[in-house]
């Protein structure tokens, strides 16, 4: 269980009533899933997210693009097993998210959030630790396996030098790769990540979608990354998802996916696309007059 | 995996440490160290809670955890027997040079422990139960007095005689108290009783229920308490005050004195000119022992019944008792003194909320 | 890197123990009554050897019957706080809980007036009736544990905005209750609820009471202890919480439930002695740093030696009289909490 490499195989307790079903190089499976937010049943629903289907695969990057309020970090929950599917399904390796426990899947998805609120200093080493909670057994102390797997996802982070410091004393950018190395020392098979360039400057948001790109390709990932940021995701991720107010538009990989006529429409701003030589699309946003 | 074993072991660990921590704390707890033998022959007696305890014949090191109790072993003439009091025990003033072991409510039980006693005494209404329980966890014999009523208070003195081994002088004691009361009946005799207000604190004004002995002591004194109450502390409105327009205001001060300063300030307060008794200066001031269940109270009783009417009682007062001057609507000459003096001078009663 | 293991969780602890052995062995000197460490070790050490009759009666009692219990109380009821504040603060996520936030104390205190008129009304004999007043006690605490849970609910599990809140409230309802009892009732035996509720360690509770506390402790420290991990990461936000693994509903219940049987035990024997489960988590959290492995078991050892050390400050500095140990750990805690605010805001 404590090998970086995972396989359907290795997975322990099977929580789920179905049997692992389907293409077995799929790996994220989302099937005909919505969902409805009510504050209760009797009223109008507030916000629907409309049945949507994609898969994933081992060593993808998913793009899960739209303008706000377009069902992003809903889509986000509903695949993090958050939430459950008001219809439909969503499974990892043929285990239904919602249905495991929080032990297993903190296992199999690690979550990115942005600001971590803390209420009392923390130590980046111990944060970072926190990662391999769902590794073991309720109260429990941290073996050297556990040291050395989290010594490792800082250095992919390129974050080790900072294991001795203090969360509240680095810098937003460090902070937000000390994040991401927890959420790498647990190990995942899906990474999920919440607008994770928001706050980050330019380069340190090429860096990390660099790293992404790097991370999925050596440990075999599949990376979900939820964004508004329309050359980045066309530059990096292998699957665009097309959200607008809660439809999903397209599918596709990002040529197919940056239409003009679709993505002004989706976007409200005149635009233009073009091809560069490495097949990647390339969007530039005029004035609006 | 590491993780594993030490997880056990701390659990383990855990277990014996604290199944050895409470077996020693559980033998030491459950030993009870004072058995010392008690030579002296022992009987069975019932105290004011109904319980029966044992306690010696011939008690010979007491400790009170009552003034009222310390008074009334005074009274007795048993002091040289007193190894302990309180300190609140403050009469007769011989009684403030016992050892002390605290507070009323709050006794040092290691002091106390620290006396060897062979008996301790204290009141059903002054003390805690919590006391109680704590001296009987301890082996000590304990003994309660109750008296709600000066009957009460004259019996109970008498059983109390009974219990310390001077049965002739309880029994002197009570007769001497009961003489003096019904005396006192016989003068008082077809006289109407004067309504009065007993002014325990003024601000917030408390006067006493009905089933206190302070009230038993009012009646006996011809007069009766305007506050019919059950509560023993009861708060009361100046306006339900003005209402029933009391004849006297009747206070308690532990120093002597015409009263006339406590009176004034009184006087003073906002809307007190509101009663009769004010206006005209019709008030009683009687020593603080109307509030402590022992023998005095009867002398504080003849001393109200003499303010209260003086028609029947022309002369005064005099002798070792402690006394107040009859009131005179005369106005003080002397400056009034500030208004937060006053009342520190009028002892607050220690069952009173006002004490605590 | 510097992880916490089990050795080094060990030897903390373990010098905290020795630290509260010799504050023991102080507070069982000190007294308004003198006594000899030389004849205090020899008189222990009968007591361990079952030889209690051969101590003579001048250090037996005073020592053995009424330091002792009184100490072993004062441990119990300063790690039960303790280790109660150090829960309450990370299940509310607020740093300035404490053990009574959530009404327990004011619950614990109706009851044990209702015990108490109770008591008046049927005239209990003394022995039975030391203990009615803890009994009722528990049962007031026990009511508002479930009251306080059923209104801090949101969407069926525990919610810790709301949890405060309804705590708060209810809280303020009871002490509104508590002045309404004291007021109208005859005043006679409720002195001894206003002694009660400035907290006193003075009681000498049966030894079957302090047994059940003790075992009460350990099974409800116990059941936190092992949550130990999930609070670190409950601390990091609930939604990361969850994400990391940790079964977030089942954690708050049984830490609020464990830390409020905690707080109702000890409350109902000591009445609320304040600051302890307010300061001790801090001055731990400040010495071991967050780590709830490490803060647990050390509030639990560290409020064990302050309120030893309190509630002796409490019996000599007045002595014969006694400061309540509530007015102690005031005194010292309120310029303690001043300092800690300033360290903060610096």
């Amino acid at each position: 269980m404590s090998s970086p490499l995972r396989t359907p195989q290795s997975s322990s307790a099977n929580l789920s009533p179905d049997q692992p079903r389907g293409n077995p190089d799929v790996r994220l499976s989302v099937e005909q899933a919505s969902y409805v937010y009510a504050p209760n049943p009797s009223q109008a629903p507030l916000f629907t997210l409309e049945a949507l289907s994609f898969q994933a695969k081992a060593g993808e990057i998913v793009a899960i693009l739209g303008p706000n309020a377009s069902g992003k970090s809903t889509l986000l929950k509903l695949i993090s097993g958050a939430l459950e599917p008001l219809s439909g399904h969503v499974f990892l390796n043929g285990f239904a998210t919602h249905a495991l426990a929080p032990k297993i899947r903190a296992q199999r998805i690690a979550l990115v959030q942005q600001e971590s609120r803390l209420l009392f200093p923390s130590h980046v080493s111990e944060f970072v630790l926190q990662g391999r909670h769902a590794h073991g057994r309720g109260l429990r102390f941290e073996s050297e396996d556990d040291i050395t797997i989290a010594k490792n996802a800082l250095a992919q982070v390129g974050a080790l030098h900072l294991i001795d410091r203090w969360m509240d004393k680095i810098s937003g950018g460090e902070k937000q790769r000390v994040i991401l190395a927890r959420a790498l020392a647990q190990q995942p098979i899906l990474l999920l990540l919440d607008e994770p360039t928001l706050h980050l400057d330019i380069g340190a948001q090429v860096d990390l979608l660099d790293s992404l790109r790097r991370l999925a390709a050596e440990n075999r990932y599949t990376v979900l990354v939820v964004t508004h940021e329309l050359n980045l995701t066309g530059e990096y991720a292998d699957q665009v998802v097309l959200l607008q107010k809660g439809k999903c538009l397209r599918v596709g990989s990002p040529a197919s996916v940056f239409q003009r006529d679709l993505l002004e429409h989706v976007f409200q701003a005149p635009l233009s696309v073009e091809m560069t030589s490495s097949g990647r699309p390339r969007v530039t946003l005029f004035s609006n007059k | 995996m590491p993780g594993l074993t030490s997880h056990f072991v701390a659990r383990v660990l855990v277990v014996c440490a604290s199944l050895l921590l409470f077996c020693s704390a559980g033998m030491a707890a459950q030993t009870n160290t004072s058995g010392s033998p008690v030579p002296s022959p022992i009987h069975e007696v019932t105290d004011g809670y109904g319980r029966t305890v044992r306690v010696p014949v011939h008690p010979s090191r007491i400790v009170s955890l009552a003034p009222s109790l310390t008074e009334t072993l005074y009274a007795l003439g048993v002091e040289d027997r007193l190894v302990g009091d309180t300190d609140y025990c403050d009469y007769p003033p011989d009684a403030q040079k016992k050892p002390k072991v605290g507070g009323v409510v709050n006794p040092n039980l290691e002091q106390i422990a620290a006396l060897h006693p062979d008996l301790i005494l204290l009141s059903k209404e002054g003390n805690l139960l919590e006391t109680v329980r704590a001296l009987d966890s301890l082996g000590i014999p304990t003994y309660a007095t109750d008296a709600r009523t000066i009957d009460q208070i004259i019996s109970s003195t008498q059983k109390l005689a009974d219990v310390l081994n001077v049965p002739e002088a309880g029994k002197t004691l009570a007769a001497d108290l009961q003489q003096r009361l019904e005396a006192l009946q016989v003068k008082l005799g077809g006289v109407p009783p004067r309504r009065v207000l007993f002014i325990v604190w003024p601000e917030p004004l408390m006067s006493v229920g009905k089933g206190t002995y302070i009230a038993d002591a009012i009646r006996r004194a011809g007069a009766v308490s305007i506050v019919d109450s059950n509560q023993d502390w009861p708060q009361v409105s100046l306006e339900e005050v003005a209402r029933l327009q009391p004849e006297f205001l009747v206070f308690a001060t532990s120093h002597g004195g015409s009263g006339e300063h406590d009176f004034e300030a009184l006087a003073n307060r906002a809307g007190w000119q509101i009663l009769d008794a004010v206006r005209n200066h019709r008030f009683a001031v009687v020593s603080d022992a109307i509030v402590r269940p022992a023998p005095r109270i009867v002398s504080v009783i003849e001393d109200l019944a003499h303010q209260l009417h003086p028609d029947v009682f022309p002369e005064k007062l005099g002798g070792e008792k402690d006394t107040a001057p009859a009131n005179a609507p005369v106005p003080s000459p002397l400056p009034a003194k500030p208004m937060a003096s006053r009342f520190l001078a009028s002892p607050c009663p220690l069952e009173s909320p006002c004490a605590r | 890197m510097r992880p916490l293991t089990l050795g080094r969780l060990f030897l903390r602890c373990g010098i905290l123990a020795i630290i509260l052995f010799f504050v023991v062995v102080i507070a069982l000197k000190l007294g308004a009554v003198q006594v000899s460490l030389y004849g205090l070790g020899r008189d222990l050490i009968r007591v361990l050897l079952h030889q209690s009759s051969g101590i003579s009666t001048d250090y037996g009692m005073i020592v053995v019957d009424i330091r002792l219990p009184r100490i072993l109380l004062a441990i119990v009821v300063g790690a039960s706080l303790s280790v109660a504040g150090t829960s309450f603060q990370a299940l509310l996520r607020n740093p300035l809980a404490d053990p009574y936030v959530l009404g327990i104390s004011s619950g614990a205190a109706v009851g044990s007036i209702l015990a108490l008129m109770i008591e008046s009304q049927f005239s209990l004999s003394p022995e039975f009736s030391g203990l009615i007043t803890p009994f009722g006690a528990f049962i007031g605490a026990a009511v508002t544990i479930a009251a306080v849970y059923f209104l801090g609910r949101r969407e069926g599990q525990i919610d810790s905005s709301t949890l405060l809140l309804g705590g708060i409230i209810t809280a303020s309802f009871l002490s509104a209750v508590i002045m309404f009892l004291m007021s109208t009732l005859a005043a006679g035996n409720l002195r001894g609820a206003s002694y009660w509720m400035m907290g006193s360690l003075s009681s000498l509770p049966p030894t079957s009471l302090l047994y059940f506390l003790g075992i009460g402790f350990l099974v409800a420290a116990g059941a936190i202890y092992t949550t130990a991990s999930d609070l670190n990461l409950l601390l990091a936000g609930e939604k990361e919480a969850m994400h990391l693994g940790v079964d977030v509903p089942r954690v708050r219940m049984v830490v609020y439930l464990a830390a409020s049987i905690l707080t109702g035990l000890a409350v109902s024997v000591s009445g609320a002695i304040g600051y302890v489960g307010l300061l001790v988590p801090h001055a731990m959290r400040m010495i071991f740093g967050s780590d709830h492995r490490m803060l647990l078991p050390a509030s639990a050892l560290g409020g064990a030696i302050a309120l030893v050390i309190a509630d002796t400050l409490a019996r000599t500095v007045v002595a014969p009289s006694e400061l309540p140990v509530g007015a102690v750990t005031a005194l010292v805690g309120a310029p303690f909490f001043i300092y800690l605010l300033r360290r903060r805001l610096s």
